[in-house]
């Protein structure tokens, strides 16, 4: 990164560095020991053994990563177990996963997928590493290959100064150290501050994120949730415009499932050190159509020289392209 | 003087006298119609004319022409600019504005010198279609006979003093004149042995080689930025336009950072070049043109030769310039 040369901004895309996507899991170990931004795993690449944090700001990000955990985990036969937090009936704690194309139902009835409410009770935390190990053993037992657990931490769980959380995350780490599971821990942002996530990195393997849309040598587009839309980092060229054209079309489809008219859509381009003429235009492109039916454009965070390219193209005067400001996001981890 | 369509006459002058005979006059009819008058002219030619109109002369913009006529590509955009800002009153209706721009041309190389008489004929094409007027003032006690030569064949009209004029029969075509200029050698490229081969595919690697060559020479960090948006867009044409291949050399001399393109020409033409590549300001809902309008606006000269055989693309970017 450093070779080509731009300055990334400390807080990095979405308050992280998506270079940590690049680490290998030696490299994780590393930065944890160095105690620097947590090493983020997109959820895709999870193996057996993982037990990772996702610390989530909007629900549609906890929605999106769990659902990929599941959803791959019955793609390659392992058995999913969601721990949820409330007494929720089954098919209503994921509805998530139906609107993904998951026949819910289908895969609650052929016990592939089970809901535990286990978590919501006051001794919830207790004896998860018993729970997980139970189960784990017990869906070898059944025929399958491992088991995906989703675990969505309750604050009224955690005891006082989150002891007993901290004592419980500590148990499961000898658990997925030897049994072919994979799991992730879920924290609410807006419940936990960073303050208290930050001694938890040390109990997980890192943190998870949602998938990236798009990486090649030169560019990485990955979604963002609070606020929704897409960050880019690194250089968009003639070789891979045709990505940015792909992912704005699919965050078009995204922004209007959320709002139908008066679409916006925002990408963040702290990150991004080069984009031509022909990337530009393509913007523009997108901006003027997102304007026929009164939606914007925001591009948030464009470099100097990036904007002195759009004021000689006189793109920086597009009706329905707007450029936003800057200033990192709050409570982003730095 | 309320004759349709754009004016770009040559006021040469021997003197004060006459200088303020043209000047003088053409300011004052631009005010009395209600036109935006802008100045650029030398330090001591503001003096005369800001005495010459008295307590007018607040009601004329006066820039120095050092600050101006930086590079002839920068400063059409410039001089473009300044009329689509000014080139309407509030209400939307067309507004005329009236220019007295000198350029400078001392201190220039020969290639600078052609660049700059090319703009002056470029001018012809940019503003055709406009009501806009522009008066440019040359010095003949001081300008290179070359420069003062070219004048009629750049000017459509001749200023006679005392507001009168008279139409060039020199006048060359732009695009004719325009084609003299680049048919001229643009001369041997400094030695060296940066020589960057690319591809398709291989837009990346320049942009690379082309950092790194620009920082080991200690060009700034916004001007390398400058330097790699345009070259890029030059290679991209010649991967598209040019045969899909070619080499970019790097070379330098006590001025400038020259980037030289090359590709080995297309079997088969795929568009005709437009006239006047990246010389007018495209629309920018255009579907193409920005970049060569790109490259030129962020380099400091060009010279170019497209040929089915293969194209040439010169880009100088000065060492020490802030733009």
């Amino acid at each position: 990164m450093t070779e080509i040369g731009y300055s990334s901004s400390p807080g990095g895309v979405n308050g992280r560095s998506v270079e940590t996507f690049r680490h290998t899991e030696r490299e994780i170990w590393e930065v944890r020991e160095m105690e620097v931004v947590p090493a983020l795993r997109a959820v895709g690449e999870m193996r057996a053994g993982d037990h990772l944090l996702l610390g989530y700001d909007a629900d549609e990000e906890r929605e999106t990563v769990v659902a990929s955990f599941l959803l791959d985990g019955l793609a390659s036969g392992h058995r999913g177990l969601v721990l949820g937090p409330a007494d929720l009936p089954a098919e209503l704690a994921l509805t998530f996963l139906e609107s993904r194309g998951c026949a819910v139902d289908d895969e609650l009835a052929a016990g592939r997928l089970t809901v535990d409410p286990h978590l919501g009770t006051p001794e919830g935390l207790w004896d998860l590493d018993e729970v997980i190990r139970r189960e784990t053993r017990r869906a070898v037992g059944d025929g399958y290959l491992g088991l995906r657990v989703s675990m969505e931490i309750m604050r009224g769980q955690a005891g006082k100064g989150l002891k007993t959380l901290h004592d419980s995350e500590l148990l499961l780490e000898p658990v997925f150290a030897s049994l072919p599971v994979l799991g992730i821990c879920q924290y609410d942002r807006r419940v936990f501050d960073d303050g208290e996530l930050a001694p938890l990195d040390g109990l997980h393997h890192g943190r998870v994120a949602a998938d990236l849309v798009w990486r090649d040598e030169l560019l990485s587009i990955t979604r963002t949730f609070a606020p929704p839309g897409l960050a880019l980092l690194g250089e968009v060229d003639d070789t891979n415009v045709t990505a940015l054209a792909r992912a704005l079309q699919a965050e078009t489809a995204r922004a209007r499932a959320r709002t139908a008219n008066g679409t916006s859509i925002r990408l963040d381009l702290r990150e991004l050190a080069f984009i031509d003429v022909g990337a530009l235009r393509l913007l523009v492109f997108s901006a003027l159509s997102l304007h026929t039916s009164g939606g914007t454009l925001v591009l948030h965070g464009v470099a100097p020289h990036i904007q002195r390219l759009m004021r000689v193209t006189g793109w920086d005067r597009i009706p329905g392209l707007r450029l936003g400001k800057g200033e990192v996001r709050e409570g982003a981890i730095s | 003087m309320t004759r349709p369509g754009f004016v770009h006459q040559a006021l040469c002058y021997g003197s004060d006298e006459d200088f303020l005979g043209g000047a003088a006059p053409f300011a004052l009819d631009g005010l009395h119609a209600g036109d935006t008058v802008l100045a650029v002219l030398a330090p001591r030619n503001i003096g005369l004319l800001t005495r010459a109109l008295g307590r007018r002369s607040c009601e004329v913009e006066f820039v120095r022409a050092d600050d101006w006529y930086g590079c002839p590509s920068r400063t059409l955009g410039r001089y473009h600019a300044y009329c689509a800002e000014r080139g309407t009153d509030g209400a939307g209706r067309p507004s005329r504005v009236r220019i007295i721009g000198e350029p400078v041309w001392q201190g220039r190389t020969e290639l600078e010198t052609r660049a700059w008489m090319r703009y002056e004929s470029l001018v012809n094409v940019a503003f055709a279609g406009t009501g806009h007027r522009l008066l440019c003032p040359y010095d003949t006690r001081v300008l290179p006979a070359a420069v003062v030569r070219s004048v009629t064949r750049t000017h459509p009209e001749l200023a006679l003093g005392a507001g009168g004029t008279t139409p060039s029969d020199r006048y060359a075509d732009p695009a004719d004149f325009c084609a003299e200029c680049d048919a001229a050698e643009p001369g041997e490229l400094p030695a060296g042995r940066d020589d960057i081969p690319f591809g398709r595919d291989r837009s990346a690697h320049v942009r690379h080689a082309l950092r790194s060559y620009a920082r080991a020479l200690g060009v700034p960090e916004q001007r390398t930025h400058d330097m790699v948006a345009a070259v890029h867009e030059v290679v991209v044409n010649s991967v598209r336009h040019g045969g899909g291949r070619g080499v970019l050399r790097l070379r330098n001399d006590r001025e400038y950072v020259i980037c030289e393109v090359c590709d080995i020409g297309a079997v088969k033409p795929t568009t005709p070049v437009p006239p006047f590549p990246g010389h007018l300001p495209p629309d920018r809902r255009a579907v193409r043109g920005h970049g060569m309008w790109v490259v030129r606006q962020l380099s400091d000269l060009l010279t170019e030769t497209f040929d089915p055989a293969g194209s040439i693309v010169r880009l100088y970017f000065k060492r020490a310039v802030t733009v």
